[in-house]
């Protein structure tokens, strides 16, 4: 077992190293927000699979990354390289301040919460609050990322850049599920109360999580920015926050199961494109039929080395 | 004194709009515990339902039997999707991890929403004029039949709910199973049919509230579904989910609260108030005005 899962990712590694050679500019397009929406579903993932965490406010977390980029970048003169670790920290802060006095809600009012926070944050950005978001149409003319000398304009070069930083996102959620902080998370989602109970300092680890799923949704909004060269508040709205949410679900809370999800969520609408009216009516259909069949996703996490008969299926929700 | 009095006016109808959608997530979420996100497109379903009504059933009359007529077949025709809706997307997944149920409403919400614009079109259409235009004036706060008509509508239509629930015996078994679904069955409650009956109930005052936003704001779109729903979710909350005055009152002054904020403070940042005020209630009262206080811990 361990085995084919090390094999699988090779062959996912070399296939997604050569995967834009093979491909038009279109679809080069297509790969670059494939490998930056897997790394936001990644971070998502964090939250809502691994800690358990209802959050639907990822949206505004990636979308904070892209607009302080654009802002340093546009407004500051800052090259995109010093961006980055700002896009990373500031939301990490912002996480932080908001899940502190949230984190103790119980699932359907979290949320709600979050939901609130992504549209607040969208209409700070549509209102131009400081004059320095653009309004409605956003920030345009972003500067290609510059490295060592070489500038990474063609989109080759940013899905080198996407994959790069997929990579990092996969390195740290592996390395999660085998540390300390991923058992806590583990635990505090299958049982709270006796997660506390036996010293787990539950918020602590909640408000990690919330940090931890920001900086990483932070850094793909970066990413995001500047393979488009704008930025505009319509790519954060809440009903991408929705997304996010749904591919985690779809797709199940393992690392296969999320790019599953993202492919599933978001590059299947792009190859059914000319069907443009039905896809979405034929996707809802979809969404129900996968959680009726498999409710807990279609690649389900597993953890650790529990023995199957010692798992017990939760009767009554999750 | 006078734009007080004006978005008084103003607060008190949205407010009603609100109150009638809210009752429907509050009612399925109090014997379900989900958070049934396709009920606001049923609501937008229900406007452009009407507007065919009217116009290929009722052959455009706008006497008071005929509106009376549209309000009843889209009230009837969307107690059956809503039945319809239970049956596909949410039964099977009672007994699933809570999650899942989410997913599924989301997924129910995509469906009805491109359903409606595959079936109406992605461009804007106009309600029709059910009502005559006549309008009162007090001083210079102007107030209008429709205004009237469906404030006087909802407070009806919400207490005669509020009887039903508090009065009668299928009332009382609504109220068994949202406090405990396993002992109600015992009970010898059939709970699929309180599910049932409260997706009846809900889905045609969100119907009704459907054909007052129709007739209020007259421009209709497929995707308005999602920020109608949205308002009437946070008056459920606001109220306390699961509890049927909650949303009454909820819907109520959050209407008020929209319109005096776009009275006095600006339109434009009306929706990001709209959502501090509900995440400073949830942080300070998760469980709304008049939520019981519950022993799970919330």
């Amino acid at each position: 077992m361990k085995k084919l899962s090390l094999v699988s990712l090779l062959v996912f590694l070399v296939v997604m190293a050569i995967l834009p050679h093979l491909l038009d500019t279109r679809w080069q397009t297509v790969a670059v927000t494939f490998l930056v929406f897997s790394v936001v579903a990644l971070s998502q993932d964090i939250v809502l699979g691994k800690a358990g965490m209802f959050n639907m406010g990822q949206a505004m977390f990636f979308g904070m990354g892209a607009y302080v980029t654009a802002i340093l970048n546009s407004h500051f003169g800052w090259p995109i390289v010093a961006t980055v670790p700002v896009a990373i920290v500031a939301p990490v802060l912002l996480g932080i301040v908001l899940a502190a006095p949230i984190v103790h809600l119980r699932g359907d009012y979290l949320l709600v919460v979050t939901i609130g926070f992504n549209i607040v944050f969208v209409q700070v950005l549509i209102n131009n609050l400081g004059g320095v978001t653009g309004g409605p149409n956003g920030i345009f003319g972003i500067d290609p990322l510059r490295l060592f000398g070489f500038e990474l304009s063609s989109q080759v070069a940013i899905y080198y850049y996407a994959f790069a930083v997929l990579l990092l996102t996969l390195a740290i959620m592996i390395n999660l599920d085998k540390s300390k902080v991923g058992r806590a998370l583990h635990y505090l989602r299958e049982d709270p109360l006796a997660a506390e109970s036996i010293g787990i300092n539950t918020r602590l680890y909640k408000i990690f999580a919330f940090g931890l799923g920001a900086g990483i949704a932070g850094l793909a909004g970066s990413v995001f920015a500047t393979q488009y060269s704008a930025v505009s508040p319509e790519a954060f709205e809440f009903i991408q926050s929705v997304l996010f949410f749904s591919i985690v679900l779809v797709g199940g809370s393992s690392i296969p199961g999320v790019l599953i999800g993202v492919f599933v969520m978001f590059v299947l609408p792009e190859i059914f494109r000319e069907f443009s009216t039905w896809r979405f009516f034929v996707f809802g259909f979809a969404m129900i039929l996968t959680m009726i069949l498999r409710p807990r996703g279609i690649w389900p996490a597993t953890f650790g080395k529990i023995p199957k008969f010692l798992i017990k299926e939760p009767k009554n929700g999750g | 004194m006078e734009t007080f009095l004006q978005q008084l006016a103003n607060g008190l109808t949205i407010g009603s709009m609100f109150a009638l959608v809210a009752l429907g997530y509050t009612m399925v979420y109090g014997v379900m515990r989900l958070i049934n996100f396709a009920h606001g497109d049923m609501v937008a379903a229900s406007a452009f339902v009407g507007l065919t009504v009217y116009t290929q059933v009722m052959g455009q009359a706008s006497s008071l039997f005929a509106v009376i007529a549209i309000f009843m077949l889209t009230a009837g025709l969307m107690a059956c999707v809503g039945v319809i809706l239970e049956r596909v997307a949410y039964r099977p997944l009672r007994t699933a991890p809570r999650l899942s149920a989410v997913v599924s409403a989301l997924g129910a919400s995509l469906v009805i929403q491109n359903g409606i614009m595959l079936i109406w079109g992605p461009r804007m259409r106009i309600f029709p004029e059910l009502v005559p235009q006549h309008y009162w004036h007090f001083g210079g706060v102007v107030i209008s039949l429709i205004q009237v008509l469906i404030l006087v509508i909802s407070l009806v239509l919400m207490v005669a709910l509020y009887l039903f629930i508090e009065k009668t015996r299928i009332g009382a078994a609504v109220r068994a199973s949202s406090i405990d679904q396993d002992a109600a069955r015992l009970m010898g409650i059939n709970v699929n049919n309180i599910i049932a009956l409260i997706f009846v109930i809900g889905s045609s005052l969100g119907a009704i509230g459907g054909l007052f936003i129709g007739l209020y704001y007259r421009g209709i779109t497929f995707n308005m579904g999602w920020q109608y729903g949205l308002y009437a979710f946070i008056a459920a909350i606001l109220g306390g989910i699961g509890n049927i005055p909650g949303a009454m009152l909820g819907g109520m002054l959050l209407g008020l609260f929209s319109a005096f904020i776009s009275g006095y403070v600006s339109s434009t940042w009306a929706d990001a108030f709209t959502f501090m005020l509900l995440i400073f209630i949830l942080i300070v009262r998760p469980t709304g005005l008049l939520g019981e206080r519950v022993a799970e811990k919330v």
